[in-house]
């Protein structure tokens, strides 16, 4: 698992949530509010699909982890590898 | 003593029927729109959901039925919140769509033709196209519209999408905002008839949604009707394996301090629960309860309800000249929105032509549906043979009065007689029985609670008394639900 696999889950997710986003030119480095049409109810799903998906645990007031690309990997990659090796 | 050992089935299977337990994380009450809409969601995500109906079909108020080998909707004469070219990715059903993984393309949306406010002598048209509904106005009403664009203005700051807006008056703000006192009332009369449980009155945030959604937005309908949108859904329940319990009444809820427990249904089975949605309705939770849900008082009771007719007849509406898909009509200037002193109120109703939504004109036989207020009470208190009698009465009353409504309606008359197939009708007590509101009212009571929050910390209120109205709303109340409440909390 690396950082780039982890934005690439969270790129799937956000394929199956919003179908008719483009995803194509996302910025790993800009809020994935400001460049798709995504919304609070949107990255609740983000959440509860890493759950269903991964087993991953995001608690409610660190949503925000999950703004951009970047961000969620590098928030996202320890709990995958903590996942991989339980 | 020669004893034969006798099998007692029927005893042994009444008892373990009657004294059965089962239990799950959440129970749903109710399968209309919104309680469909929350098992879809919690069941996504791996929660154990029963949704429990009372009725023998899905969809409550937006149910269906047949007759005579014709399918009718109960409740559908438009879908709002079209997502036209103008309002885009505004539209709330887009947004609904997403969270229950529906495609918008399944749906078959066919958007209105043109529809018309009438008032007396004046008319306001609209269509699913906003600016166009701005120049109407205009035209119309000339010297209002510098304070209508400041009502609009006004609209737009309100929070009315957010669960903490203030339920004020929406006549006493028209009355306030300098616009001509005919084009507030007959704004009021298609947002009070599509989602106003207050008696000649709608609350603010409230007629903002219906604003947005009617005329911003804009009206469509489903290729295949209701079932178009409740098909999908009850697939989505088998998927996600939801116990969905058809004919299951619930008799009352059991709680304990501040927390429901049990759910007893009318067949003796308990039902142990974690959470409880209730989207039957907050004075019928009430009386599940048999005592208030909310601090400090007793919801109130709603009233109003409708009549409605429907005229099936032999070609398509543009044979006799009539291309409108929806009017809604005043014969004064003054909108009443009360439940009547008599059985129905014909001052003012709504015309539906759904086969004016779309453009495909090749049809056998269409529909043209009539709706006006009506009082429960008087209904209920007939016998049956004068029920009957009334119900045919009013049925033609209202179908030839509404022709006044339409282009040479009054002069097509003997024409659309001969054309007639079927006429059908149903009443307060009809949608009583659909949905279990008191009173038979469409839109419950004119308590709402918009976050779902009762005094009991694991119950929530979703569906027409959470106060988000209509087939989008209904449904984006209760994903809200379920989401907000259920989901966030893990």
């Amino acid at each position: 698992m690396d950082k780039d696999k982890v934005k690439q889950i969270v790129l799937d997710i956000i394929a199956e949530i919003a179908p008719d986003e483009d995803l194509n030119d996302v910025k790993s480095d800009v809020r994935l509010r400001d460049q798709l049409d995504l919304d609070s109810m949107d990255f609740l799903d983000i959440v509860m699909e890493l759950r269903k998906q991964h087993g991953i645990d995001v608690p409610e007031p660190e949503y925000r982890e999950l703004e951009s690309l970047d961000s969620c990997a590098n928030y996202l990659l320890p709990k995958f590898e903590a996942g991989a090796a339980a | 003593m020669g004893s034969v050992s006798l099998p007692r089935p029927s005893l042994s299977l009444s008892k373990s029927i009657n004294s059965q337990v089962s239990s799950t994380e959440v129970a749903i009450i109710g399968a209309g729109l919104a309680g469909l809409a929350a098992a879809v969601r919690l069941a996504m995500f791996g929660k154990k959901v029963i949704l429990l109906e009372k009725h023998y079909v899905v969809g409550g108020l937006n149910s269906f039925y047949a007759r005579k080998g014709r399918k009718f909707d109960v409740g559908l004469h438009a879908l709002t919140n079209y997502p036209s070219p103008t309002s885009g990715k505004a539209s709330p059903l887009l947004k609904l769509c997403r969270q229950l993984r529906l495609s918008i393309d399944n749906l078959k949306l066919l958007p209105q033709s043109h529809s018309r406010i009438t008032f007396g002598e004046q008319s306001l048209r609209f269509n699913n196209d906003f600016q166009y509904f701005l120049g109407q106005v205009e035209e119309v009403f000339p010297s209002s519209m510098n304070a209508f664009l400041k009502l609009l203005k006004k609209m737009e700051d309100f929070p009315a999408y957010s669960v903490h807006a203030e339920e004020l008056s929406t006549r006493s703000i028209l009355r306030d905002s300098g616009i001509d006192p005919l084009l507030g009332e007959m704004l009021l009369c298609p947002t009070c008839y599509y989602g106003s449980a207050r008696p000649d009155d709608i609350d603010f945030p409230t007629f903002i949604m219906l604003f947005d959604a009617i005329f911003k937005q804009g009206l469509s309908r489903p290729e295949d009707g209701i079932r178009a949108i409740l098909n999908p859904l009850t697939e989505k329940l088998k998927e996600f394996g939801v116990d969905r319990r058809m004919n299951s009444a619930v008799r009352s809820i059991r709680t304990k301090g501040d927390k429901a427990k049990e759910i007893i249904l009318e067949s003796g089975e308990t039902i142990k629960v974690e959470k409880i949605i209730s989207t039957c309705g907050i004075r019928e939770t009430e009386s599940l309860l048999q005592e208030s849900c909310i601090e400090p008082d007793e919801a109130q009771t709603g009233q109003f309800s409708i009549i409605e007719s429907i005229r099936v007849f032999k070609g398509h509406p543009k044979d006799l000249s009539w291309d409108e898909t929806v009017v809604f009509f005043n014969r004064s200037n003054r909108f009443v929105y009360d439940c009547p002193k008599g059985l129905v109120d014909l001052e003012s109703g709504v015309i539906c032509l759904p086969d004016n939504y779309g453009t495909n004109h090749q049809v056998e036989e269409s529909k043209l549906r009539v709706t006006h207020p009506a009082n429960f009470h008087k209904w209920s208190e007939l016998s049956e043979a004068q029920y009957l009698k009334e119900k045919n009465y009013w049925e033609k009353t209202m179908l030839d009065n509404a022709l006044s409504y339409l282009p040479d309606g009054l002069e097509q008359r003997d024409q659309l007689h001969q054309r007639t197939e079927l006429l059908d009708t149903f009443t307060p007590k009809t949608i009583k029985r659909f949905t279990s509101h008191i009173n038979g009212t469409l839109y419950g009571s004119p308590t709402k609670k918009r976050d779902g929050s009762t005094k009991y910390k694991n119950l929530y209120l979703a569906g027409t008394d959470q106060g988000y109205v209509g087939i989008v709303g209904a449904m984006l109340g209760g994903i809200a639900v379920a989401n907000n409440q259920i989901l966030r909390a893990g």
